[in-house]
Order: structure tokens, then sequence, then C-alpha cells
């Protein structure tokens, strides 16, 4: 780092997050005068406790085949994986340790394959504008979470954020199928999600009933062109999802931003890291404070509040917004919200498996910050004298810690960002360390990753069942790990043997950009159903006579059921001008047997799998024969699977 | 010389009509598309119409098991009158053979059998005993028969609501297992079409004791299960791996199911479960097949495994199978194939045995003819898994069980005939000591009323004339595959052979042939009898010469028929037509054709001129036996002067003792009269000789001793005199 300081100072950084991270840059930064926390990175080389980084990474491959991470034809993956897609806008299905990847579900973005965005159907859960056509075709996902009951995964549902447009998707497990999507209101820069993990009051809801929403960006109130030039008037909104009904339940005014989102076991708490307390509008802004915060809110307080009515609403937006400012949260006995500082511009809070912590990654400081929910819990009933007395360890671990994993054996695994390693550190040792216990070793151990990571998530980590097996670290850069496809890379995901006490690199996955987040679990907590089921579509085409061509006036509804290698119909006629709606019905009933239906120069494509039923609309604006085929090889006479749409003049 | 030449041209045209096609046997082997196992449109390879009157159009193959719809077109509508279905698409039922009688059944909507038609069959007895028209006849029997009535061969009884259906006799083996496919077929096909209520059996109650047996235990206890197919099980060469070697269990037991997947899975499994539905895992611990294969690709069905219970089976759609992810009892083998599969009927009840059947497809080694063969192991949940233990089951009898049962008292008679003969021939030499040369009926008695006993009684009676053809299937099944049931099934046949074996090896072969043969003592009979009416100046033996070149002639028949087997064994079993006896005991001289009528007439003629010529010449079962007679364990007694007195071989009518006065118990029959001379004081020359010299001498005739000579006279000491026995 010290040759960097003699390179010409940026007078303007690329103010982009993944530039400005860059060590390069960040470097720059801190020669710019603007501090960063350099002034620590020497400290750390003093004071943290040092650990043998882990041996080269070409070393461990040869472990690969014994580890059995490359399966043999036939053998199952112990794992599933769930990862957001990023700016793709999907979510995709992972199978580890292998990595491959098994499966996509389109949400917030058209998927050609599968025709969403094309379906009458999957347009309804995407959303339309008046005319039909979808609102938005952009999608950002970064984070995952599934539902909990009893501590761990049950299978049913999970969510995924897009932060582009603030929407929440609701991923139904049981199809790996987007089924809800739900827009929030009042806010911009939806990022971190999480799903409670319990009631707060009621101990009979062991599950999961909430889902909690984070905004990055701060916006004037309601977003309607007033107050666009005064940013102190700027806002940013903590929202509650219900997990049923998809419907958003409440939000929670605040001071700062909300990035990340955590939830805690006993269901009483959630919290957000703040790295923009300042409320700035530039960068240099939101650095300018030394310590930011790790925004605790009191769930059942704030529900009690919506309930006895003190909210307010914004613009056309019903939902119940209720107080969450400092200001109006200064006693502790009535407070919604705990405000416990963390050093200058925290990224990512992470719930120790054990329930007991939140550890906030610095990020801009090479420090985690521990901090003990009992005690936060304390403050909330007046018996703390200040939030930050809930900070039981705050030990620096590397340059640019990011996100924390957990091995259910009291170790804690944090990705620096800037150090391109992962950190093994142990949550106990480093609570003595603070208390002032010099002995303390809390560093267990450093792998070098490749290259700069973000995510890092490992078995079971987020739930009461960590199993401390497998550690997925998402690498930002991939750089030279893969044969060259120019410049676009590959983010690459590589996975850590984490069963031992040091870390090994088993495998490096690429994988399309860009996941962020992911989680991963054990297979047996998944059963999805292989088929559909015909009578969960109202629009079904249940017997092959009931196709055929119905028309109301212009109005034309064409009904048809595929059977391999057929269409019900092998050909069916409309006039121009004619609205069209057909509705396909897959009647075969043998698993993976997924036809297509594709009509060329309508655009349209999309799938129908064993007993499902989908439907398109569209005009029918262009006379002639137009070949309609099943584009999803499903038979011998797959080609000859056709079917004739002819429009008379 | 006439009558060997008599003899080769009997001989002559026997083969010649034996390879001949035999306008009989029309379903006798025959050649059936491949396509008829396999193909949808099973009604375009065989004719359906036939079976099921008056339907012109039928659906292609459908159902589990398989059955076709038959429909009538009346004014263009096209109406449903019953079912057709292929008897092997059912069961594989083996009839006499071993194969399975391959049948064309209908039925109609009502369940009343309608047609039935043999498609193929194996079975030797209708090739030349029987005409296939008595199967035909067998068959007409089930016409209007409600397919679910209790249908059984032999007597109705209408107090058991049982109805009885005529056998063919001397081939009731094969309308038992005829009357097993029609029944078996008939239901599953009613069952499907709602003809007979499905079976509900009543479900099982657990008992849950909590435990979490391991590995081991589960084996133990019999919660888990191995099937093994080796590879020559199904036509492959033999070999160190084994074809498949599977684990199966049933999981809905909680301590087994929980054992095994352990608690987590075993609860998700459940809860996915209805009522009525049940678990079972499979694994693979070994061999090169595969249980899945790729037939549920295409049509979602499971095609290598499924399970029985009763008669119902029950097979798994895709739908029905999940990923087993590991097995928690420790000790569990590794496997690489595994799965969870789900029966979705209360047809199915783990309170009572099951069997898990896979499916192999086996290759016949000789013809490159591919079958299916079910292979499968039994399942019954431990009475300790069950509250209040294991429920009663009636298993319907094995076809040999019911055949023993049905048929107790004549077994108990036969098998009181043969130790009979075998207790009065072990006490062989107090009868022959009885007997003189003259007044030879202290023995003959016994001989002669064996004879008539077998003749009338095995013979005719009961029909159990043993068979080269038997000797043909054992070197087979000692070969290839063997069944006890096969041998079984036909009681009198069985202990016949224990019989044969037992004494070949004791006393050799003469026992049975000379004794018991039916046919033999048919012979021989004939030839006393011949003797008796006055016949006896045409009676004659062959010169030795002769008889010592044509002697040989049967083992070359049998080793001829052996060698033959191996390629054919429809065509040996052919050419074992050498043997009369089918037409002499099974079918009757009059009920055959005229060549093999003319044969055996022929024979049982020459017999009354000439002792036993089939036997001595023909015979390849005789021949058969006379090999292992070689290393009998109690011969025939001899003394020193044999070598050179001759007497015996003048009065040996199988003419097995040689110039040089030895026996061939080769070609000994036990008729004891050489035994007779040897205690005979007036017709054993040595004895004859020493008798006339004591006479002379004034000595006493001692009485004969062990070892065929007068007891000696040794001067005793007078002190020991008052001890000495008295002579």
């Amino acid at each position: 780092m010290s040759q960097d300081h003699s390179k010409p100072l940026d007078a303007q950084p690329d103010p982009s997050r993944r530039k400005f991270l860059n060590t390069a840059a960040f470097a720059g930064l801190a020669g710019a005068g603007l501090s960063v926390g350099l002034s620590a990175c020497k400290q750390e080389e003093a004071a943290a406790p040092a650990a043998a980084p882990a041996p080269a990474p070409a070393a461990p491959a040869a472990q690969a085949v014994s580890n059995g991470t490359h399966l043999k034809p036939g053998e199952l993956d112990t794992y599933y994986g769930l990862w957001s897609g990023g700016h793709t806008g999907d979510f995709r299905v992972l199978g580890l340790p292998s990595g491959r990847e098994i499966h996509r579900v389109p949400c917030f973005v058209p998927d050609a394959l599968t025709g969403w965005g094309i379906t009458n159907e999957s347009k309804k859960i995407m959303g339309t504008k008046p005319d039909g056509s979808l609102r938005y075709t952009v999608g950002d996902s970064h984070h995952t979470h599934a539902s909990y009951k009893d501590g761990n995964y049950d299978g049913r549902y999970a969510w995924i954020n897009d932060k582009i447009n603030s929407r929440i998707a609701r991923i139904r497990l049981d199809y790996l199928i987007c089924d809800k999507i739900t827009e929030l209101p009042n806010v911009q820069g939806f990022h971190g999600i999480f799903p409670d993990k319990r009631d707060p009051v009621d101990p009979a809801i062991n599950y999961t009933t909430r889902v909690f929403c984070g905004s990055e960006f701060q916006i004037p109130l309601p977003n309607a062109g007033k107050d666009i030039d005064d940013p102190s008037k700027y806002r940013s909104m903590f929202t509650c999802v219900d997990a049923e009904t998809m419907d958003v339940r409440w939000q929670v005014l605040i001071d700062g931003n909300c990035d990340l989102a955590a939830s805690s076991f006993d269901g009483k708490l959630a919290a957000t890291n703040q790295y923009n307390t300042e409320s700035g509008v530039t960068y240099p802004d939101m650095m300018s404070a030394e310590r930011d915060a790790c925004l605790f809110f009191n769930i059942a307080r704030i529900e009690q509040a919506v309930k006895d009515g003190k909210f307010k609403t914004y613009g056309d937006s019903k939902v119940p917004v209720v107080d969450g400012t400092r200001e109006a949260n200064k006693d502790p006995k009535t407070a919604l919200i705990a405000v416990v500082s963390v050093p200058k511009n925290p990224h990512g809070v992470n719930a120790s498996p054990d329930g007991k912590y939140f550890i906030c990654s610095g990020k801009l400081s090479p420090t985690a910050t521990v901090i003990d929910l009992s005690k936060v819990l304390e403050w909330f009933e007046g018996n703390l004298e200040s939030p930050d007395k809930a900070i039981v360890a705050e030990v620096e671990i590397g340059l640019g810690p990011l996100h924390t994993a957990f091995d259910g054996r009291g170790n804690a695994y944090t990705t620096l960002f800037l150090d391109s390693q992962v950190v093994k550190w142990n949550v106990e040792k480093a609570i003595k360390f603070q208390a002032g216990d010099n002995t303390a070793q809390y560093v267990v151990d450093r792998l070098d990753v490749q290259y700069q990571p973000g995510h890092i998530n490992a078995s079971q980590s987020e739930t009461m069942a960590a199993d401390g097996k497998w550690l997925a670290v998402g690498c930002k850069f991939s750089k030279d790990r893969y044969l060259p496809v120019g410049p676009l890379h590959p983010e690459n995901e590589q996975l850590v043997d984490i069963s031992g006490d040091k870390m090994v690199l088993i495998a490096d996955h690429p994988v399309r950009p860009e996941p962020h987040d992911f989680i991963i679990f054990k297979r047996e907590l998944l059963n999805p159903k292989p088929i559909y089921t015909l009578e969960d579509f109202p629009l079904a085409v249940k017997d092959p006579k009931d196709s055929g061509v119905f028309r109301d006036g212009k109005k034309v509804t064409v009904k048809l059921s595929s059977q391999a290698p057929a269409f019900s119909l092998p050909e069916f006629r409309l006039k121009v001008g004619d609205e069209v709606t057909l509705i396909l019905t897959n009647l075969d009933k043998v698993e993976d047997l997924t036809h297509g239906f594709a009509i060329p120069k309508y655009n349209v494509n999309f799938i129908v799998n064993p007993q499902e039923t989908a439907s398109v609309s569209f005009k029918a604006d262009k006379p002639g024969v137009f070949w309609c085929y099943c584009t999803h090889f499903c038979h011998a006479l797959h080609l000859e699977m056709r079917s004739r749409m002819i429009v008379e003049a | 010389m006439k009558f060997l030449a008599a003899f080769r041209n009997t001989l002559l045209s026997l083969v010649l009509l034996a390879t001949a096609p035999l306008a009989l046997g029309d379903a006798y082997e025959a050649k059936l598309p491949d396509e008829i196992n396999t193909a949808p449109e099973l009604c375009k390879y065989v004719s359906c119409g036939d079976v099921l009157p008056g339907a012109t159009v039928f659906s292609e193959r459908k159902g589990q098991p398989r059955y076709v719809e038959g429909y009538a077109e009346e004014n263009g509508q096209r109406k449903l009158i019953g079912y057709v279905m292929l008897s092997t698409d059912i069961t594989d039922t083996p009839a006499y053979s071993g194969k399975p009688v391959i049948t064309l059944i209908g039925m109609d909507t009502g369940g009343r059998f309608v047609g039935v038609k043999i498609l193929k069959h194996s079975e030797p007895i209708l090739l030349l005993g029987i005409p296939e028209s008595a199967l035909i006849r067998f068959n007409q029997q089930y016409i209007g028969q409600f397919v679910g009535n209790n249908i059984e061969i032999g007597q109705s009884r209408p107090e058991e609501s049982i109805i009885g259906l005529d056998a063919i006799s001397g081939a009731t083996v094969t309308v038992i297992a005829q009357n097993q496919v029609m029944m078996t077929s008939g239901t599953a096909v009613a069952r499907q079409v709602g003809i007979l209520k499905p079976t509900i059996r009543e479900q099982a109650k657990f008992v849950e004791t909590g435990t979490k047996p391991d590995w081991a235990t589960l084996v133990k206890d019999g919660s888990v299960k191995r099937l093994v197919v080796k590879p020559e099980q199904v036509g492959l060469p033999r070999g160190d791996t084994l074809f498949i070697d599977l684990w199966f269990g049933y999981l809905n037991q909680p301590d087994v199911g929980r054992a095994i997947l352990g608690d987590a899975a075993y609860r998700n499994l459940m809860s996915r479960l209805h009522e009525g539905e049940h678990a079972l895992f499979v694994i693979r611990s070994g061999g090169v097949e595969s249980f899945k294969g790729s037939g549920f690709v295409r049509g979602g069905i499971y095609d290598r495994v499924q399970v029985r219970q009763g008669g119902d089976s029950f097979t798994f759609r895709d739908l029905d199978s999940s990923n087993l992810y590991g097995i928690e009892a420790a000790g569990a083998p590794a496997f690489n194939e595994s799965a969870i599969f789900i029966v979705r009927s209360k047809a199915f009840s783990a309170a009572y045995p099951w069997k898990f059947v896979f499916l192999g497809n086996r290759v016949d080694r000789a013809t490159g003819a591919r079958s299916f063969t079910n292979f499968d192991t039994e399942y019954w949940l431990s009475a300790a898994y069950l509250q209040g233990g294991r429920p009663k089951v009636v298993k319907p009898d094995a076809p040999w069980v019911k055949v023993w049962k049905a048929r107790a008292v004549e077994i108990g008679l036969f098998a009181a005939l043969l130790v009979a003969v075998a207790v009065v021939y072990a006490f062989r030499d107090a009868l022959t000591r009885r007997a003189t040369r003259k007044n030879k009926w202290p023995v003959n008695a016994f001989k002669y009323s064996a004879w008539v006993v077998s003749i009338g009684f095995v013979g005719f009676g009961l029909m159990a004339q043993p068979s080269i053809t038997q000797v043909l299937t054992w070197f087979h099944a000692m070969l290839f595959h063997w069944t006890w049931e096969l041998f079984l099934t036909d009681p009198f046949i069985f202990l016949f052979w224990i019989f044969i074996i037992v004494t070949t090896f004791v006393w050799g072969r003469g026992l049975f042939c000379g004794w018991l043969c039916p046919f033999g003592s048919l012979s021989e009979l004939l030839y006393k009898v011949g003797a008796a009416v006055g016949l006896k100046r045409f009676q004659f033996q062959l010169p030795r010469k002769w008889h010592d070149r044509l002697k040989w002639v049967k083992y070359g028949v049998f080793f001829g028929l052996l060698a033959v087997s191996f390629f054919s064994m429809g065509l040996a079993e052919k050419l074992a037509e050498v043997e009369p006896f089918k037409t002499t005991f099974l079918v009757g001289l009059f009920n055959r054709s005229w060549p093999y009528t003319l044969f055996a007439a022929g024979l049982l003629g020459l017999s009354i001129f000439t002792e036993r010529p089939f036997c001595k010449y023909l015979c390849p079962l005789g021949a058969s036996l006379a090999m292992p007679s070689t290393f009998r364990w109690f011969g025939l007694k001899r003394k020193q002067e044999c070598n050179s007195c001759k007497a015996c071989a003048v009065v040996c009518g199988s003419q097995a003792i040689d110039e040089n006065g030895r026996i061939d118990h080769r070609e000994c029959l036990h008729c004891l009269d050489c035994m007779v001379l040897y205690a005979d004081s007036h017709a054993c020359p040595p004895l004859s000789q020493e008798r006339k010299r004591r006479t002379k001498a004034g000595l006493p005739l001692t009485p004969i001793g062990a070892n065929g000579y007068f007891i000696p006279i040794k001067p005793v000491p007078a002190r020991a005199e008052a001890l000495a026995p008295k002579n």
C-alpha cells in the first residue's frame, strides 16, 4: 500500500461503489485527506492477533476431488443454495458442494425461456400498465432469505428484493416459482431484506409471518415533485411486509438510511445497519461521521403503535408509517427504536445462530462490532444507560469487512473486501479481548480468496442448525480465474471447507453476474413438487375435447391442450383484428414433460409444465399462416408437434 | 434276424415321425411375433376377435397389469363389449414344462369369460401324449363362468361354493397351472375395470417403541430385506459381479422409518403421505443393472420394480418416487442408486406379507430371445412392529402342495408299495433259500405281486411310469436352474425316483427294472404268461454274440437323447417316444395314432416270445440307471465254482451272466433265479456234487451256509462237544 501513496491524487475519484472500494482508489481517498481509517490499518498490524494465512489456493485443488465436490454421474448435491441474481433480476438455485446451477426462477424481469412477462399469469404477478404492458422490465435482486419455523428453514417461501424499483418478490419453494410481487411505497433503493423467525408476542407463532425491508436511498415524502431540492427533507423508511398476503403491514420513518437487515431468533428485534446516518447526498457527505449506526426496531412496540393509531400515511399510500426518528424515541421505555453506534459506514448485519448477537461489519473501519441482543432489550426496558453499552466487542479483523457467516461452533467468518480474504474469528474470544484480556487470540485463521469478496454464507448459517460444513464466498472479481470471455467477467463463487480448524479452499464456481447474497441449507429441508395440479388453474382446459375457438365478437378465446406429441387443435382460425386470448393446458402427467408454445411473428413463446395452464393475449394484426410449435423438447415427434394459426384477412 | 429288421424299421419310423411336423401340436412352441409382448397394439399381432366375439375394434394395451378393450360397432357407435388379456402380461405361472402356457383370454363387461385361446405352449404331454384338443376342451369349461367365482380343478363343492372343472388325466399339473393363469388374469383385469371390487386390506397398526435399530438389527428382524439376482439367472455368463443387489424396506413403521431416514426426514416423508399411502425405500448396493432404468422417463412408469400383495400388483409412476438422500441406520451398505417409492392404494397393507419384485430381462443364451423374468423377495413386518402381531394369513397352497394333498391316499399306498418291495428284497436270502429250481414261488409270489401291482396300480392307475425325459430334465435342472416345485408336482414320480436312486446305489438298478417298472413288469409278465399258455416252444433268446452287441444300443439311445436335449429339449422329448410308456400307460394303446400304437404293441408282442426285448436293447432309462449300478453297494452272491460252472447263465433270463460266470450288474434285473440255484443243493452243480458225495459217504447233509456251501462237518473236541451248537 505504501507505494500507492506516491500515485497522483484523484481529484474526483470514480464514485461507483465497486471502484471506490478498490484498493487503489481506497488509497487515493486516503491521500485526499479523507480519513477512512488508514491509521487503523497500521494499528491492525500491531494489535490484531495474526493468524497464518491459509496455504496458496493452488494447493487445495487436489483436495477438491477428495472432498467430493465433483460429483459422480447420478450423485446428488447435499445442499441447496438459493442465490440472488443481481441485475439479471432473477433468483437462482444451485446445488452444493458441486456449485452446479440447477434452476433459475424469473421474478422481476421477463424471461424468454418460460414466457415470464409474456403470459397473462406472469404479467399479473409482475404488474402491468393500463395498456397491459409490463410496468418494469429491469430489476436488481440482491438478497434472498427463506421462511423459518422453529429456527430453521421450513421450505415454504423465499423472498428477494429488487433494489431498482423497490419491489419484493416471493418465491414459492414448493414449485420454485414467483407467486407475488409487491412494490414498496415511500421508499427507494430497497436493499436489505430479512424474514422474522417467530412472533414477538404470540409463542404459538414460531414461524415467519413478516419480512423486513430496508431502503438505502432517502427521498422526499411523498416523492411527487415537492422538496426535490431540499435534501434535508429526504427520508428513508424501514418496511414490514406480511409474509402470507404480501401486503405492506407498516413502515417506520427513520433518521439516516437503511442498508442490510437482520432479525432476532426470539422475534423481538429487527435491525438495519446505517451507513448514512449523516443523510448525505454525496459520498463524502455520507462518510463524514466517524460512527454510523446499527438501528434496532422493537417489533412489538411498533405494532402496538400501529394498533393504537399512532401513525401517518404519505401520499397515495395507505400504509401506516410510525415515527422512528431519534427525536421521537428518546425514552427507552416507549422507544420504537434503539440506535447502537457502529464505526464508519458499516456494512452487513448478521445474527449469530446462538441467537445472542448481531454483528455489524465495519467496511471502512477494519472492525467487527458485536452487539449483545439481551442488552438491547435491557435498554428498551430502561435498564441500560446507553444503547452503545450493548456493544460487547469491537475488534479489528482486517481491511474492508463486509459480511459475516457462522459455523455453529462459535466462530464467525467475515469477508475482507480490501484484503481479499476471509477471516475466521471467535466471537466469545473477541468479547474477552474487548473486556481486556489481551491474550485472547480471537482470529483463528485467514484465507486468501480470489478476489475481493462481498457476501459470504455458510451451510445453515442463518439458522439455529448452523452445521459448519461449507462456506461460500461471493467474490466480486474473478479476473484470471476462468477462461477469458472478453471484458465482462463472471463472478467467482468460491467454496471453502470449514469443517476443520483451517479453512480449505475447495472450488471456484463461475456465476453469471451478478449474484449478491445467498443461503445454503440441507437438501432435506426442501420438497419441491414434481408437477402441477390441474385444478389449481382456473382456466385449465381439462379435456382435449374442450379445445376450440370461442368467439364473442372481436374477442376470441382459443383453448388448447398439449399431450406429446400433439396440440389438441392441429389448426385454429382467427380474423385480422381479433383480440385473442390463447389458453394452453399441458395435460401430460409425466414428470419433466414440459411443452413450449411459440407463435412466429407474434413475439409469443412460453412453456407449460406438466398439468400447468398458461395464457397469452395478443391482437391478430397480421394475416397469414403461422406455425405455432412446441419449443421445449418433449418427444421423438417434437418437431412434428405444431398447430397452424390461420389469420384470415 | 427278421426281428432285428423289424426293430430297425420301427425305430426308423419313430424317428421320422418325431421329426416330422405334427398336425396335432398347433401351439406347441409356436413362433409368436416379438411384438406380442411389447407392442401397444396387441390385437394387431393376435386375433383378439377370436376370444371376444363381436368385437371389431380394439384399444391399445392399457392398465397395470395390461389389457385391451374390445368394442363392437353399432350404427357407427362404438360400444365397449369386453376385455382381452394376454396371460403373460399378467402372470408368468409356469406349467409342467416350466414355461407358461401363453393364453389369450376374452372377458365380457359382466366379468364372464367368453373366449380362451392357447397361443403357445411348451407342454410335451400335449405334443405327443394328449391331443391339444384336450386342453382346448378343458378351456371351454370357462366359457360363461363369472371371474369372481371360486373355480378349482376337481369336484364341484356347492357347500363351499366351489365350481369344479374336469381335469385332463395325465396332465394335472398343466391344468392346475392353467386354472391359476385364467383366474389370476381374469381377476386382475376385472379389478381394474371395476367388475370386481378392489381388495381393501385392513391397514397395519404399528407398535412404536422409539428405538432406533441399526442396520444389522433391521436386517435380522426382517425390516430390511435383500433381493439378489445373479448374472446366470438372466442368461448372462456367470461372474463375480452380481446382476443386481438390492435392499428394501417399509418406511411407514415409525421405528423402522426413523431408523432408516432419521427423525426429520421420516417426519417430512410421512407429512407428504395421505391415508392408505405407503413408502418403501430401495437401494442398490451392488450389481451392474439399474432398478430404475430409463423407461420412466418416457412413460412415467418404473418398469423394473413393483410390489405385489396377494393378487394385486402395484407399480410406481415417476410421481410416486422421491429421492432417498441417505440411510441413517449405522452399518448400512454403501449404495449407488436409491429411491423412495410410494404405494398409493388401500389395497396394500403392511400388516400382511408382500413381495418386492424386480423384473429382469432374461436372454436365452441359445436363441438370443428375450423374456421377462420376475425375481422377488417376500417382506412381512416383524410381529414386534405390529399391534397384535401378524394377522393370520391363509395362503393358497402351491400347486404341488395341492396335488400332494389331493392324492394323499394313493401317495401313502404307493410309498408303502415301494417300502414293501425294498424290504422283501432286503430279505431275499431267506426267500431264495426257501425256493428251489422247481419251486420258485417263495420268491416269485412277491415278484409277481409286485409286477401286477406295478402294472395295474402304478402304471395304468397312477400313470407313474418313470421316463428318460425326467433324467434329461434333471440334467438340465442341475446345470441351470433347479426348482423343487418342478419335481414335486408329480408326487408318484418324485417318490419313485427317490426309490430308484437309493436302490440303484444300494443293490443296482435291477430292483426297479425287474420288480417295479410298469412297462418292464408288463413285458416280462407277458413272457411268463406266454410260456404258461403253451407258447414256450416259440420263445427264444438272442444268441450270446448278438446279445452282447445289441445290449449297447440302449446306451447309444441314452447318450443320443442327452446330446439332443442340449440343443433342443423339445426334440429330445419327441425322440424320447422310443419309450413306449406314454402309449402304453399314459394315453392308452388305442388312443394314439397308429405308428405309436404299432410300436408299443410290437414291443409288447415281441415280449411274448423273447424276454424283455425293450429293456435289454432299447431302454434309455435302463441305460442311464445301468451306469450307476456299477457302483451298487451289495451285489448278488457268487461262489468260486461259478467261474467254470455256467448253470446259472443258462437260466438267466436277462442274459446277464457271461461265459466266466460273472454277473453283469448293469444288465441284471434281480430276478433272483441264480440266487435260488445258489442255495439249491439239487440245482447248483457244486452243491449237487457235494450232496451226492455226502449221501454216498453217509455224512449228514448240513444246511447251506451264507457262503453258498454246505456247512462243513468238523470234528469237535470232546470237551467242547457239549457246548457246540446243534446244527
